[in-house]
């Protein structure tokens, strides 16, 4: 199984939803302008929110505020390309949380993920 | 299927996650236990630390005294402090001001608010100036003397008491730019008359208080007020300025109780952060505008925490105190002596070079360490490390100085403490 370090942008688009799901971490993946497409269960069970309630609305403007910052979805927007894991902090269930977050982006591919491991 | 129980947490969370206000649930120590993430997305930037686990910590470079307002709290329960304005100063992401509201719930359990208000308090000064002055349009007034300026700034009428003030000749002034009579103490910090006349054009109107120095060589203190005058109907285009001095002998007790609350530091007496960097910013404006040297000193106790640890933080408190009365002892009084954080403290030297700014350090540092602090019956033995710089070119930004302070505060605490080193420079200075 691909790890938090090693998965690649076109692992990420060609997994099926079980596949998705099973990832041992938070995956999400959101378009250009910021619609949540893709949310597995592990994000949905550690953040506390079903995946209905997150995808088809803005990801950072609505669900995941505490990264609508220079740090993360400013990030997005600005490089072109984009691949780092950065040291975070989330508050998940309202509880302030380490995590490790990476960040996806490629121009030639058109969903761009945000990989969250606690 | 989710169960009823399920959904309402949902929505309860989804509630949480999307509240516009920072909600932060914390302990007596700071400790936080719950935050949600408009809470961290303030926090962060501002804690300069990639987590944000105790509230005190996070908010000790821009609230040092938040401790003491718990502290000073005495009831069981009840609102400790209800929008407490902390001043962060900008930065990269961060917000300028906050408010901040706590409630306590228990010994252990308290709960804040924190909201970004940078906008609301500019807003706010300006109010506040107009008020101040309206109200006070009739009180404590020694003479006024009024002026009209054309479209270009040229004064093209004064009235004769114009002479009282200024001890020229309202004849000789016609056809002058404002700055003709303008004559500000050289010690103050004052905007410059353009600064006053694009934020008139901005606004209507720009107010400023401060030392001018009088015809006499005497220095009053003159309210400037700068308005812009349109045509009757006032659709038309600008016609000019009209400008009112005031030379005012007492200034309201109110105003001056209002001006140490917004200036200074709760514990210590010292300056503020909001008021150093505002006044630091004034020095920089001159400094780009007529080219008028200034310094910054930045000053950090050496191991505070181990006398925070060992003899408590009452004797921590009592330290600080007492390093504030020394410095400013030290100190001229048109300098700033401002504490910017917890032992962190900052001094801003208004016409001084670098080479003044090392000479008062040093001696600010004699006066701290040659001494032993009393407390509880022993002495005490503190000592400061300090960073000097000045600026040397106009495009500086005061964040750049600052930082070059702060990594010379740096080299001194690494080269032993207990010294003063300079920005730029590899060695100590002392």
């Amino acid at each position: 199984m691909p790890t938090f370090e090693t998965v690649t942008l076109p692992e990420l688009v060609a997994f099926d939803a079980d596949q998705f799901d099973a990832l041992p971490f938070g995956a999400v993946g959101f378009t250009s302008d910021d619609i949540v497409e893709l949310y597995n269960a592990t994000e949905s069970r550690l953040a506390g929110l079903p995946r209905d309630s997150v995808v088809g609305a803005p990801y950072f403007a609505v669900t995941a505020q505490c990264m609508n910052n220079f740090m993360v979805a400013q990030r997005f927007a600005d490089e072109p390309e984009l691949d780092v894991i950065i040291d975070y902090v989330l508050t998940l269930r309202m509880r302030p949380t380490r995590v490790r977050l990476r960040l996806l982006k490629k121009s030639d591919v058109s969903l761009r993920f945000l990989l969250i491991e606690r | 299927m989710l169960t009823d129980l399920e959904a309402e947490n949902t929505a309860l969370l989804q509630f949480l996650y999307a509240c516009p206000t920072g909600l932060i649930e914390f302990a007596a120590d700071g400790t936080v236990g719950m935050a949600n993430p408009i809470a961290m997305q303030l926090l962060l930037p501002i804690s300069g630390a990639p987590f944000v686990t105790n509230l005190f910590e996070a908010l000790s470079s821009c609230a040092p005294d938040l401790r003491n307002l718990l502290d000073a709290f005495e009831p069981g329960h009840g609102t400790v402090c209800e929008g407490h304005r902390i001043f962060v100063g900008g930065g990269k992401g961060r917000a300028t001001v906050l408010a901040c509201t706590i409630v306590k719930m228990s010994a252990e359990r308290y709960i804040a608010t924190l909201g970004d208000i940078s906008k609301q308090v500019v807003q706010e000064r300006r109010l506040k100036e107009a008020e101040t002055w309206f109200a006070s349009l009739l009180d404590g007034i020694d003479d006024v003397a009024v002026m009209s300026l054309d479209e270009a700034g040229r004064i093209d009428a004064v009235t004769p008491s114009i002479l009282r003030q200024t001890a020229l000749a309202p004849e000789n002034l016609i056809g002058l730019p404002l700055e003709a009579i303008e004559r500000p103490d050289a010690v103050s910090s004052a905007p410059s008359v353009g600064e006053a006349l694009v934020t008139a054009q901005r606004d209507g109107w720009h107010l400023y208080e401060g030392w001018h120095v009088h015809g006499t060589c005497e220095r009053y203190w003159c309210q400037r007020l700068v308005t812009v005058r349109h045509d009757q109907d006032g659709e038309g285009g600008q016609l000019g300025y009209t400008v009112v001095l005031r030379a005012v002998t007492r200034q309201g007790r109110d105003a001056t109780e209002l001006r140490n609350l917004l200036t200074r530091d709760h514990l210590t007496g010292a300056g503020n952060r909001a008021h150093f960097f505002e006044m630091a910013e004034r020095e920089l404006a001159r400094f780009r505008r007529y080219a008028t040297g200034f310094a910054i000193v930045a000053m950090d106790i050496d191991h505070f925490k181990r006398i925070n640890d060992t003899e408590g933080h009452a004797a921590g408190d009592a330290v600080l105190q007492e390093l504030t009365r020394r410095c400013k002892a030290e100190l001229r009084p048109q300098d700033t002596f401002a504490r910017l954080g917890g032992e962190e403290f900052g001094i801003l030297l208004p016409g001084g070079s670098l080479d003044e700014a090392v000479r008062i350090a040093e001696r600010v540092r004699r006066v701290v360490s040659e001494v032993p602090f009393a407390f509880g019956g022993k002495g005490l033995s503190v000592t400061a490390s300090f960073g000097c710089v000045a600026p040397e070119t106009s495009g500086q930004a005061l964040a750049n100085l600052m930082a070059s302070a702060d990594e010379a505060l740096y080299r001194a605490k690494h080269g032993g403490r207990d010294q003063v080193a300079i920005a730029g420079r590899n060695r100590a200075a002392a």
